[in-house]
């Protein structure tokens, strides 16, 4: 790599009172390059644009002013900080010779890896936390659009994932704008384009992030594309007309309920029709609205509200199966088999809230969502998690993540406090009072009504 | 408990060098400078390869001289790839390249379905063989015709016209274009020109890119938009390469 700064200089910037030592150059591509720099002792990226692509784009440097400006929707963007030029001492040391500028923002922690990572199946990641990133996905853009934002560009290819928690981060917010402020010079990344915009009918907007949202969320829940299925094998050479086909001039869900010229070839597309089959009828119903009646119009596409609060559900309803293990996502009441060994699924111990019902697995969690009506969906601040008994795997207790005190009921009526970071066995009580609300626990053999 | 063991289904992408090795490449230490820049570009190219799921890059190469000979002849996975050194020696047998080339993307030995192949031809000079015929039996071949086809020129006496066939159609605006043959008059543009080939264009063929409202929609030159071509970064003085054609 040509590196335009100097890796290992200091170089100082119009409004920037120290230098900025540039540590080493992370990567650049046809917009530009990325940095990791220090400023007075805190590491940060900074991104370098080529004089190419700020003359394409008219609305660049007002756009980032704009967003340094507004702050982050949330914690999950690598949001700009500053935007920065050269100072005239360091002009002669940025080896281009037309003027350019970039931006500060927080540095990728290494534990973040690349999106794509998981969408060739190099990533050891659980289901859990590939619903937990989802669901991340879906909180971040819902708080981008409620700031009147939209983002415009999603892909696999400006997302990174912590495999261990499930946690997100998105880059590249260069084109994020307020909806329907047609500055920007971006349409997409192709795939991941809503067919308006493709084929030239729309400027991108909040509309087609939500379509875009609802392709991402498919490739990270079936490692598959929602529009590759027998349509896509007739096609000899991946071109970009054939693209253009595909996803903007006639494009069919895999799975379309009532249109199935499109569906996945039992072994090239196999990963689809793996993983379909794990999710729950109201998450494969938000994919249906979306890339069925919401394909041509835009209106009806799922909205994150809604992703967020299937994605949520979806959470709380994971169970492990007692023959193999894996994770499951059923909806409770009907008899089960698991999705991968096919053995019969129990009804599990399940703890009913004043909104909502999780089942008791290892690693579920309550959150303030599940008793408080006006709270959002967040699993950032959980109030407890199912564990398992350090000695018997099999014996299941609820620890107190909160920083209250509970007060736990036997069957038999007795009553004992839980203090926080204590954990109370579910098998012996009846229900549990925590200043939240009240947590019901509801047995399968015997259920008892809810307090 | 992991997810389950499932993949993206991939395509094939082919990339092929075309290599000049005539006795001229020999001067001034061309050859090395070629085998140099396509030796450090592997890393770059692996990386996008790892970054594609949607791909698998292949490479193969082919040298020609007094005749042409498959100097890579499997297709290799990126990753996999040792570049060993080409030679210099001979005449420029480039239409004898062409027509092995055009052999080999024919189906089969060609996957029925697979993503646009990426053709890279470097030359120093001019064909000594009946180019024009090399050039009709590789055009025939339908995935040639849908191959991003790329010239690189090397030095002041490649014969541009030749390699501007070999792409194809001339682009109508002015200015420097990758529809155009790319001019390397050092071993650093060189090294660029063969960076962003195996790289940025690899890349554009294999998944698309983000694109901007400038890129026109309705593909009007090729079936492939072409990334930008890498800009002219300004040698620092104690970088300076060591040769100058």
């Amino acid at each position: 790599m040509n590196w335009i700064l100097p890796e290992g200089a200091s170089l100082g910037f119009e409004g920037l009172a120290a230098p900025l030592q540039i540590i080493r150059g992370l990567g650049g591509g046809t917009q530009g390059q990325v940095y990791e720099v220090d400023l007075q002792g805190e590491r940060l990226a900074l991104k370098w644009y080529l004089p190419a692509c700020i003359a394409r784009d008219g609305g660049l440097e007002r756009r980032l002013e704009a967003s340094i400006r507004a702050t982050a929707p949330n914690e999950d963007f690598l949001w700009p900080i500053a935007l920065l030029r050269a100072s005239p001492a360091s002009r002669p040391l940025i080896r281009l010779r037309q003027e350019s500028f970039g931006y500060l923002m927080p540095l990728r922690p290494p534990a973040y890896v690349g999106a794509c990572e998981h969408a060739a199946g190099r990533l050891a990641i659980g289901l859990r936390q590939v619903l937990r990133a989802c669901f991340g996905l879906a909180d971040a853009f819902h708080a981008l659009h409620l700031a009147g934002l939209c983002y415009k560009d999603v892909s696999l290819g400006n997302l990174f994932l912590e495999p261990g928690s499930g946690g997100i981060l998105i880059c590249d917010n260069d084109n994020v704008a307020v909806d329907g402020a047609d500055h920007g010079a971006v349409l997409g990344t192709p795939g991941f384009m809503a067919p308006e915009v493709l084929l030239g009918q729309a400027r991108p907007g909040a509309d087609s992030d939500l379509f875009s949202l609802a392709v991402l969320l498919f490739r990270l829940l079936t490692r598959h594309d929602p529009l590759k299925g027998q349509m896509e094998l007739a096609i000899r050479c991946l071109d970009e007309p054939a693209r253009r086909r595909l996803c903007g001039e006639d494009p069919v869900f895999i799975f379309d309920p009532l249109d199935d010229r499109n569906r996945p070839d039992p072994i090239e597309h196999a990963a689809a029709l793996i993983t379909w089959p794990i999710y729950p009828r109201p998450l494969q119903a938000l994919f249906e609205q979306t890339f069925c009646r919401g394909m041509k119009q835009p209106s009806r596409r799922a909205l994150t509200g809604q992703w967020k609060q299937e994605l949520a559900r979806t959470l709380d309803r994971r169970a492990l199966c007692p023959a193999c293990g894996q994770e499951n996502f059923q909806a409770s009441g009907a008899p089960a088999l698991c999705w991968s060994c096919g053995a019969p699924l129990p009804e599990p111990i399940t703890l009913l809230l004043a909104r909502g019902a999780v089942l008791a697995a290892p690693d579920n969690e309550l959150h303030p969502h599940h008793f408080d009506a006006l709270a959002g969906e967040d699993l950032r601040r959980p109030l407890a998690r199912v564990v398992a008994h350090p000695q018997d795997h099999r014996r299941l207790g609820l620890r107190n993540l909160s920083s209250a005190a509970w007060s736990a009921e036997t069957h038999d009526g007795r009553v004992q406090p839980v203090q926080p970071g204590e954990s109370c066995s579910l098998a012996a009580l009846a229900r549990i009072q925590s200043p939240s609300g009240p947590i019901a626990v509801q047995r399968p053999t015997r259920p008892s009504p809810a307090a | 408990m992991p997810f389950p063991d499932v993949k993206l289904a991939n395509r094939p992408l082919h990339f092929l060098y075309l290599c000049d090795c005539s006795g001229s490449m020999a001067a001034s230490g061309k050859m090395q400078a070629l085998n140099q820049a396509i030796r450090q570009s592997l890393p770059g190219m692996a990386a996008v390869a790892r970054d594609n799921p949607e791909a698998r890059v292949l490479v193969r190469a082919v040298r020609f001289a007094d005749h042409a000979a498959w100097h890579i002849e499997t297709p290799t996975p990126v990753d996999q790839l040792e570049w060993r050194d080409l030679q210099a020696g001979g005449i420029t047998a480039m239409g004898e390249a062409l027509k092995l080339v055009a052999a080999a993307l024919q189906t089969p030995p060609m996957e029925v379905r697979a993503l646009p192949p990426v053709l890279v031809l470097i030359s120093d000079g001019q064909p000594t063989d009946d180019f024009a015929a090399g050039l009709e039996a590789l055009l025939r071949v339908p995935w040639a015709q849908k191959a991003v086809r790329l010239a690189i020129a090397l030095g002041h006496d490649a014969d541009l016209e030749v390699l501007q066939r070999f792409i194809g159609s001339e682009p109508a605006t002015a200015g420097r274009s990758p529809r155009r043959p790319l001019q390397a008059s050092n071993a650093t543009s060189l090294a660029q020109y063969i960076q962003w080939a195996s790289t940025a264009v690899v890349g554009a063929a294999s998944m698309p890119a983000s694109r901007v409202s400038e890129t026109p929609l309705e593909p009007a030159a090729g079936n492939i938009p072409l990334p930008d071509l890498p800009p002219t970064v300004l040698d620092p003085t104690d970088d300076v390469g060591p040769l100058v054609w």
